[in-house]
């Protein structure tokens, strides 16, 4: 049964290729992890827009539809992409918008830890000596963050399953850093990504630089190192 | 090759089942293990103990640092924050001993001494902004354990919400019966056990500056002491101890306002974060009962439900960074002190212990210079 040997063999390899793709954490890439640190403001011009990403999804829905709808006028069997629902889309759209807001990065890296600190978020720290996964579980989420290469990846899982998945990359020369982010819950059956180009900037150019915090607001200090709070 | 069709839908069907059963993390997050299986039942909020008439001499009390439970090594935001905690809880139940007006001075120590009769020290076996769970003992300058106790509290969002404001005082339950157990204790002593108790004190305060002068005066009988005799009450050396604990109680002074101003700059922060802590864990109980308890499908699609989610993780994961950042700045953060005895004065440098450490020394140099002028 020789045929039947390729075809597990193809099978298996599917199955590799499949596990391979978000599940792999460390890897042992000789390339060195790129340095992310510094201050990154998101450039809108280069930056995926949830509206217009909406509207393509919606497009493909529509053109997917009308393939679908030929198919059975036709009476041939068509076996297309899961269409998914199209309310939870939306819903995975807004909350793509909500998670992706944050406009300002600080990136501080150092060999063993990564945080980047996002305006009105929470911070994505991963510390690759934490553990050889780098996974985080509270009651009330799980985190997992790797290397992949020159990707970093944050995985977060909250209790319903929605899931987002952000995968940071810089590029060659530096300049630009690429967020892409990826909203699925098990009840939309699709998920929604979305990317995101930001480019370096020089607080200090400003001539002041703001914080916020929970406990006292927005914290605005000047080079002088004055505050005032607002 | 009906049968090829079939094994080609299979083995496409097996990946594709593999690729959507793939995921990073597949575990389904799980609340802790129960706190009332490690530690035992919840502590129930009791009055405070209030004497009729006041429980003369008074007693003054002693607060070790609290044990962070953590290592010093532990250079975690998590490890800052119980080492921040262990400062703050210490300093709360000083304030609800203080507040009970029932005690003399009461006062935070780094390190065990006799400089108050009566010790009560407490490790943090759990902490996490909810859920407190502290060993607590208190014993006496005669070896007397008073009582020795594990004790967890719950504050629950709406206690914590009501009583916070700037600065948190909902595990006061638990400091209120750490009160009323020494209460209990004191109450039960006869006038002359009191009286033994702070003389024992003293003695054993004095012998670790002058062993030999003080040899004698206590006895120790099945592990614990006992009063033999009282060293005269115009006894020269008496009155040099005396004024070496007032140089004693200098350090504590210090550091009890170093603690007033930690308090002030970290307290608001610490309450928000417990609040925060209080708040998701309520909630998580109450969404695995609804879900628990839940017919129709999940609504996980829905955008309110995703929002209220990843709001309610947002703003917890946020407290909890903002802490850890303050935590850690003020971890290991300790102001060389500068205080004065004997008409100099001397810098202490390092951690709040090793501070404690020289400054005692130079107490004792001072005391063995006034005692035998060419001794150092």
């Amino acid at each position: 049964m020789p045929l039947l040997r390729l075809l597990l063999l193809v099978s298996a390899a599917l199955q590799l290729a499949c596990t391979g793709a978000p599940a792999a954490p460390p890897d042992s890439s000789p390339q060195p992890i790129p340095d992310l640190s510094g201050h990154w403001e998101v450039d809108y011009g280069r930056s995926d827009s949830v509206q217009t990403q909406l509207n393509a999804r919606f497009r493909e829905i529509q053109r997917e539809l009308r393939r679908r709808q030929d198919a059975i006028e036709r009476g041939a069997h068509y076996q297309g992409v899961p269409l998914g629902d199209p309310d939870g889309l939306i819903a995975l759209a807004q909350m793509a918008e909500l998670i992706t807001e944050p406009s300002l990065l600080e990136i501080r890296q150092t060999g063993r830890e990564v945080r980047i600190k996002r305006e009105n978020s929470f911070a994505l720290i991963c510390n690759v000596d934490e553990s050889a996964t780098g996974l985080k579980t509270t009651g009330l989420g799980q985190e997992q963050c790797w290397w992949d290469g020159q990707l970093l990846h944050f995985f977060l899982r909250l209790p319903d399953g929605l899931s987002i998945h952000h995968q940071f990359t810089r590029s060659a020369d530096g300049r630009s850093l690429s967020q892409a982010t990826s909203v699925s819950s098990p009840g939309v059956g699709t998920d929604f990504q979305i990317a995101q180009i930001f480019t370096r900037f020089d607080p200090a150019a400003r001539g002041y630089r703001c914080t916020q915090t929970l406990s006292r607001g927005l914290v605005c200090t000047t080079e002088r190192g004055e505050e005032s709070e607002g | 090759m009906r049968w090829l069709r079939y094994l080609l839908w299979f083995a496409t069907s097996a990946c594709l089942l593999g690729c959507a059963s793939q995921d990073v993390a597949t575990e389904t997050p799980q609340p802790p293990r129960s706190l009332a299986d490690q530690y035992g039942p919840e502590l129930s909020p009791q009055p405070l103990s209030r004497s009729v008439t006041p429980l003369e001499p008074y007693l003054d009390l002693g607060i070790l640092l609290f044990d962070p439970g953590v290592s010093d090594m532990d250079r975690s935001p998590q490890g800052a924050v119980r080492r921040l905690e262990s400062k703050l809880l210490a300093r709360e139940l000083r304030q609800v001993l203080v507040d009970s007006g029932e005690w003399g001075a009461v006062r935070i120590l780094p390190e065990a001494s006799y400089l108050t009769p009566v010790m009560i020290e407490a490790a943090i076996d759990y902490s996490d902004g909810r859920d407190l769970v502290v060993s607590v003992s208190a014993s006496d300058a005669l070896n007397r354990v008073w009582f020795e106790e594990t004790l967890r509290y719950r504050a629950h969002a709406a206690a914590v919400d009501a009583g916070a404001g700037a600065s948190s005082a909902d595990f006061a339950p638990l400091f209120t019966h750490i009160h009323n157990a020494l209460h209990q204790y004191w109450s039960q002593q006869t006038s002359s056990d009191r009286l033994a108790v702070i003389r024992a004190a003293d003695i054993r305060y004095a012998q670790e500056l002058a062993p030999e002068a003080f040899a004698g005066f206590l006895v120790e009988e099945a592990g614990q002491m006992r009063l033999a005799r009282l060293p005269a009450a115009n006894d020269p050396m008496l009155a040099r101890v005396d004024r070496i604990r007032r140089q004693d109680y200098l350090f504590c002074d210090t550091i009890d306002e170093q603690f007033v101003a930690l308090y002030e700059e970290v307290g608001p922060t610490y309450a928000l974060w417990r609040l925060s802590s209080a708040e998701q864990a309520d909630w998580l109980e109450h969404y695995e009962a609804r879900v628990a308890a839940r017919e129709a499908p999940s609504d996980a699609a829905r955008f309110a439900t995703m929002q209220a989610q990843y709001s309610a993780y947002r703003s917890f994961r946020m407290q909890e960074q903002e802490l850890y950042e303050l935590a850690d700045a003020f971890d290991g953060e300790v102001e060389p002190r500068v205080l004065e005895a004997d008409e100099r004065v001397f810098t202490l440098t390092g951690t709040l212990t090793s501070q404690y450490a020289q400054w005692r020394e130079i107490l004792a140099q001072i005391f063995r210079l006034e005692q035998e002028p060419g001794a150092l």
